[in-house]
């Protein structure tokens, strides 16, 4: 694993009264797209906005590019592509207004890359922002997160309320990002969102990290139900006593079980036979992350796996 | 047109300035449109020799020289309106800097930018220091063209110290605005404690020769730094603007210091 871009060590964040977060232990590579799942109220724009030193830890660390988010915020800011969560735009400013006032803060943008993003995004940037709807909103903090090409994106729950339509077109631009190298730490409750374009999850609940994982190896992880259809009858004992299959019934020609893990041994073992059809029914990591959760999110559930 | 904090803060206030300076300036000149035609500026003397003296401090202030159009202006503008104008001006510019941009939520944008919290704070105080400038420079406009223009003698230079001294003023109950709002984030707050606390030092100004022990404590009020020695009348004193500035430039370092340390409320 390349140094990591990203590298969050025991970062707590306590409030008076509310929860924050606690302890979390995260690495992420340059060119990962990481997903940042959990409920609302777990702790997911408290670790994004302590990231950006908008708040600062109460104690561990959190680095970006090898830089320390507080004593060396402006550095990491300058490399930092950024959507809140919760958006609130200069209401008597246009789009072309925000556009170049963060622009110029951020000393010079190009209108050419502007003008690009915006037609990607079907983003109206000549009226005041107070006209737009909700999505355009959206669009618009995208865009202005992405103007300067940075080389981490950080994204809190950017496609939250917006319409399937517009939640396309967001992928497809966190899509373009990635291939041309940027690191996006995507936050979500929407698991579909995660499981479709980012590499790995970290699953938080209450503060915590309950699960960090690839999102194909959590996938691997899951059951999947399994049913054969053979030519003919099978004997039960062909199939009993393979590792990863449990559940098993074997019904005249038809076997039915739960995997996990590989599925080789069972394929193997199948092959002696005619097979007529297999059907699989993959969960979701929607379902996944719930079976995560109903196992109350021990530690023993963290992998630290990359 | 927005290149900057400071840029950004002209875009969103140039029309409230405006409205604040035209306003101020037809209120002024108003007042000193009025002085030829009040026959009865002796009997408005004796009226006010007559006050109780506490009556008289508290609205008139000291110099109560009703002969001369500056003392007039003096009672009527300097002593009581001003202060209001121009501490409301930089109050509502204060609050809003830091606290208002903080209530709306649109710190969290702005500070995802390679910009130092520092900058921010300095960057909104200039602007508030331009607004307050155009704000009394509308008022001296106004009085200039109705002294021209009516044949009254004062002396424009004299009304500029004057009011050169009420920026100060304001720029003093601003900061203490704005580092009230850097530190709580809450506007509505900062502006009402800044508001009570001009009016707290003017009665400590009006009424410490009145009132026994208070004058021990006039030095701590901004607003006899502002026209306790009438710079109406006497020109802009050195000390008294230096005290002004550095109560200003404290309120200020205070909201950096303040701002740079705390969570930004999401």
């Amino acid at each position: 694993m390349a140094e990591p871009i990203i590298q969050l060590s025991r970062l707590t964040k306590s409030y008076g009264h509310a929860r924050g977060i606690v302890e979390v232990d995260l690495e992420i590579s340059p060119g990962e797209v990481f997903g940042y799942l959990g409920p609302n109220g777990a702790g997911k724009s408290t670790t994004i906005r302590t990231m950006l030193d908008l708040l600062r830890p109460t104690s561990g660390s959190a680095r970006l590019f090898g830089l320390d988010s507080h004593r060396e915020s402006l550095a990491i800011r300058r490399r930092i592509g950024y959507v809140p969560g919760e958006l609130s735009l200069y209401e008597s400013l246009s789009g072309w207004d925000l556009v170049h006032y963060f622009g110029g803060l951020r000393g010079g943008v190009d209108d050419r890359r502007v003008r690009e993003l915006a037609d990607r995004l079907d983003c109206d940037l000549s009226r005041e922002t107070q006209a737009l709807s909700h999505g355009n909103r959206q669009k618009l903090a995208l865009l202005q997160a992405l103007m300067s090409d940075p080389e981490i994106l950080v994204l809190d729950e950017p496609t939250n309320g917006l319409d399937p339509l517009t939640q396309q077109a967001f992928q497809s631009l966190i899509a373009d990002s990635r291939r041309s190298g940027t690191t996006v730490f995507l936050s979500s409750h929407v698991m579909s969102e995660v499981e479709r374009l980012c590499d790995r999850v970290a699953v938080i609940r209450e503060g915590r990290l309950i699960a960090l994982e690839r999102v194909d190896a959590l996938k691997a992880r899951a059951v999947r139900r399994l049913e054969i259809r053979f030519a003919a009858p099978v004997p039960e004992a062909a199939f009993s006593r393979l590792p990863g299959v449990t559940d098993l019934v074997v019904d005249g020609p038809v076997l039915r079980c739960a995997t996990t893990g590989s599925l080789d041994p069972l394929m193997k073992a199948a092959n002696r036979f005619e097979i007529r059809d297999i059907l699989a029914s993959e969960p979701s990591l929607e379902e996944i992350v719930l079976a995560v959760y109903a196992n109350g999110g021990t530690e023993g559930t963290l992998n630290h796996a990359a | 047109m927005l290149p900057s904090v400071f840029g950004k803060v002209v875009h969103d206030q140039w029309r409230a300035t405006l409205a604040w300076s035209v306003g101020a300036s037809v209120l002024a000149a108003f007042y000193l449109a009025l002085y030829p035609s009040l026959g009865g500026l002796a009997e408005m003397q004796t009226m006010l020799d007559a006050m109780p003296p506490e009556l008289r401090a508290f609205f008139a202030g000291e110099g109560f020289d009703l002969a001369t159009p500056a003392g007039y202006l003096n009672i009527e503008l300097f002593s009581f309106v001003l202060p209001l104008v121009v501490a409301g001006y930089g109050v509502a510019v204060g609050s809003a800097a830091i606290a208002g941009e903080e209530e709306r939520g649109t710190l969290d944008l702005l500070l995802a930018n390679p910009v130092p919290r520092w900058r921010v704070v300095i960057e909104k105080s200039i602007a508030m220091l331009v607004g307050i400038v155009v704000l009394v420079g509308a008022i001296w406009i106004g009085l200039a063209l109705t002294s021209v223009a009516m044949d009254i003698d004062l002396d424009l230079g004299l009304v500029a110290s004057g009011l050169t001294s009420g920026a100060l003023l304001g720029m003093v109950i601003g900061a203490l605005a704005l580092a009230l709002g850097s530190i709580t984030g809450r506007r509505t707050l900062s502006l009402a404690v800044a508001m009570v606390v001009l009016v707290v030092t003017y009665v400590i100004n009006a009424m410490s020769a009145l009132v026994e022990g208070l004058e021990a404590w006039r030095p701590i009020s901004p607003v006899y730094h502002y026209v306790g020695y009438d710079p109406l009348n006497n020109g802009i004193d050195p000390a008294h603007a230096s005290v002004l500035v550095a109560m200003t430039l404290v309120g200020i370092a205070v909201a950096v210091l303040a701002f740079e340390r705390r969570d930004v409320r999401g």
